[in-house]
């Protein structure tokens, strides 16, 4: 996946946590040779059930985790590597982070005048009224009042709050965001409002978004292309529509199976399929690997998988 | 009307996408509050204003500081002008005086009842009443109640309203410039505990790992040494005084602050909103004081609250060993260690030193319950 049509390029990316030391160390491979590309200006949805490594991921990518291996090129600059002041600058100015929980992401001691601006002041800017005239501007972008600057994070609703976080993110021009779960936390109603923002900045903005959740119907209606991720692995990644109308891998198949159907007729007729690797697959002889099975279409098989699923791609079309 | 769920019709199976329209709102538009803006410090403040023990606590913190401040000023006397002749004289305080109480009288044991005439021994107008009379070996003998002040030749207008104490000293000007010592004592030892324990525990917390083990057992082999010790090793080593009693509070004090912060720093660091500064770019400095530290403020005052009576009795406690400031200066435990010897003879040497430090304990206790109940409103009555 060398190409630079990318703008975010992750290759062989491996988080491993370990706990312990000698003959009781604990490995965790919370992220494990993952690798994936983000064009500009699309948004990428990572999905997956709870702790398979979606968190994980956009966290190493924007370092707040040192990464155990692998590589991260932003605009074709490493920026898993060693830090130091000048990385640092570059990474905090070209991707920022959108975070799950609406009320831990905000300080509760700081108004939000205070909690938007503070990505300006850590750049340099020191006049008082220029940065509330910008923290306004943002304010107004995602739906608040002037009046609401001077306020504290309690004050505010869940939804309120989740766009403050994106002011937050936003105000400091980033060319891409690593949003993390913005709309789980949040009642479906307000999920719609808080993601139609969020869409209507990326377009503003041209913004590039990792969307990362685990609602498929919310990755669906907001993502280009689809990355999906089971146990730290990176098992399929395709087109939006393509994923769910050809989904190869069984896992893949297992998700959207758990899918409930709006008609509650067709709902009672869904069928759940479930998902057990060791059934599923046969790695006794094959190494699987990523590989691309048509094009723009990525899954993570052994070699007579891959047979197959080309043979399951045959015989659909 | 009744549905066949199993027989619907099958347009209502398959409606297309266009049968549905989306009720989303493009415009988000928020209404402002019609609240002021609380803060958090101001929102503790009416908390901690609508509990009634914390206001009355508060008002005897400060009528015991404006004492130490004003009385030393107006009472006539300095804390070290002596007078052997008018030692141990009991309190006298005018107006109350003609009440029979605080009259300056002492009772004066078995003593001839003739010689209460010899104006020589007893001056004229000393004599107050005979408690009682009775015979010894033969001898009219009394018990009899004089005004130590004239039995002891004290100027007419002279009133001590402590008393004085072995030394002729007046009691209340030593026991509020005690006050004041005290009171220093303990705010610099408090003071200075809490720095340290803040930047020490800041940093142990924050950082975390090896940094945070070295520091802690570090901690650990201080808190181990006796403060008892050390503090007679800062007396032999820098005297008796000021310095050694507050470094020797110092010493292993800000232990517990340095373990408090710490914890509230592993509890805090993960947070989300801590993450999220730190992928704005936000410096370790700042994230340490402006984003973690102020959480940790509430615990952080209560705590420094209790330390000050804690500190103060730490004082009383050395000086009470003889390990107290130098004389003549006096403080509060100073003056119960001398009142202690002569807690028979004179009880309100030691009467009026312990009923101020009480008070101070109390109000500074219940303060700081207050100030805990109005910062962190949760823990509302846990002891």
């Amino acid at each position: 996946m060398a190409d630079s049509q990318y703008i975010l390029e992750v290759n062989n990316l491996c988080q491993h946590f370990s706990s312990g030391r000698g003959k009781k160390q604990l490995t965790v491979k919370a992220v494990d040779d993952v690798t994936f590309g983000v064009r500009p200006a699309e948004t990428f949805g990572l999905v997956g059930e709870s702790g398979c490594g979606k968190t994980t991921t956009g966290r190493t990518i924007i370092r707040l985790y040192n990464p155990t291996g692998g590589e991260v090129l932003f605009n074709g600059r490493d920026i898993a590597g060693k830090m130091n002041p000048d990385l640092r600058k570059y990474l905090t100015d070209n991707i920022a982070m959108i975070f799950q929980d609406p009320i831990e992401s905000l300080n509760p001691k700081m108004t939000i005048e205070e909690i938007i601006g503070e990505g300006l002041k850590v750049r340099g800017m020191k006049d008082q009224a220029e940065i509330r005239k910008m923290v306004v501007d943002m304010l107004r972008k995602v739906g608040l009042v002037e009046e609401h600057a001077t306020r504290y994070p309690h004050e505010f609703s869940g939804g309120q709050r989740q766009r403050i976080g994106i002011a937050r993110a936003i105000i400091v021009k980033p060319k891409m965001i690593i949003a993390d779960e913005p709309v789980s936390a949040l009642d479906v109603s307000v999920q719609a409002q808080v993601i139609n923002l969020l869409n209507d900045l990326k377009e503003e903005m041209g913004l590039t978004i990792l969307f990362i959740a685990h609602n498929l119907s919310v990755v669906k209606y907001f993502s280009d292309r689809i990355g999906v991720m089971y146990f730290g692995h990176l098992v399929e990644v395709a087109n939006g529509e393509d994923l769910y109308k050809n989904p190869l891998h069984p896992y893949t198949k297992a998700l959207l199976s758990a899918i409930p159907e709006p008609n509650p007729i067709t709902e009672r007729q869904r069928v759940r399929i479930d998902y057990v690797p060791a059934r599923d697959h046969d790695y006794s002889n094959e190494q699987p690997s990523m590989v691309e099975v048509e094009p723009e279409h990525f899954v993570y098989c052994s070699p007579s998988e891959l047979a197959k699923y080309r043979e399951q791609i045959a015989a659909n079309a | 009307m009744m549905i066949d769920r199993n027989n619907l019709p099958e347009e209502l199976l398959n409606l297309p996408d266009s049968a549905f329209e989306s009720l989303h709102q493009e415009d988000i538009k928020d209404e402002k509050f019609q609240t002021k803006p609380v803060g958090f410090f101001k929102d503790a403040m009416i908390r901690l204003s609508h509990s009634k023990v914390s206001m009355l606590s508060v008002a005897l913190i400060v009528l015991i500081i404006l004492l130490a401040i004003i009385v030393p000023n107006i009472t006539g006397y300095t804390y070290v002008e002596q007078n052997i002749e008018l030692k141990n004289l009991p309190p006298k305080i005018p107006v109350l005086c003609d009440l029979g109480i605080a009259d300056g009288g002492r009772v004066l044991e078995k003593r001839k009842v003739e010689a209460l005439s010899d104006t020589s021994r007893y001056p004229e107008g000393c004599i107050i009443e005979i408690v009682k009379e009775y015979e010894l070996k033969g001898v009219p003998m009394c018990d009899v109640k004089v005004d130590a002040y004239v039995y002891q030749g004290a100027p007419d207008d002279q009133y001590h309203w402590f008393g004085t104490d072995y030394l002729g000293r007046d009691l209340m000007t030593r026991l509020f410039q005690g006050t004041r010592i005290s009171l220093l004592i303990a705010f610099f030892s408090v003071i200075t505990n809490c720095i340290i324990g803040v930047v020490y525990g800041a940093i142990a917390g924050y950082y975390g790992g090896k940094v945070d083990l070295i520091m802690t057992h570090v901690a650990e082999i201080l808190d181990g040494m006796p403060y008892t010790v050390v503090a007679i090793l800062f007396m032999i080593l820098f005297g008796a005084g000021m310095l050694s009693i507050v470094l020797a509070l110092t010493i292993t004090g800000w232990i517990g602050t340095s373990r408090m912060i710490r914890a509230q720093f592993y509890r805090y660091k993960g947070r989300e909103y801590v993450l999220a500064a730190r992928t704005l770019g936000v410096p370790d400095a700042t994230l340490i004081f402006r984003h973690i530290l102020p959480n940790c403020v509430g615990p952080l005052i209560t705590r420094t609250m209790i330390a000050i009576p804690g500190a103060i009795f730490s004082e009383s406690f050395l000086a009470f060993l003889g390990l107290g400031i130098k004389a003549p200066n006096p403080s509060i435990g100073v003056l119960l260690s001398n009142g202690q010897d002569v807690l028979l003879q004179y009880p309100y040497q030691v009467l009026f030193p312990a009923i101020l430090i009480s008070v101070l304990m109390i109000a500074f206790n219940l303060f700081s319950n207050g100030l805990r109940d109005a910062l962190d409103p949760t823990k509302r009555g846990e002891e």
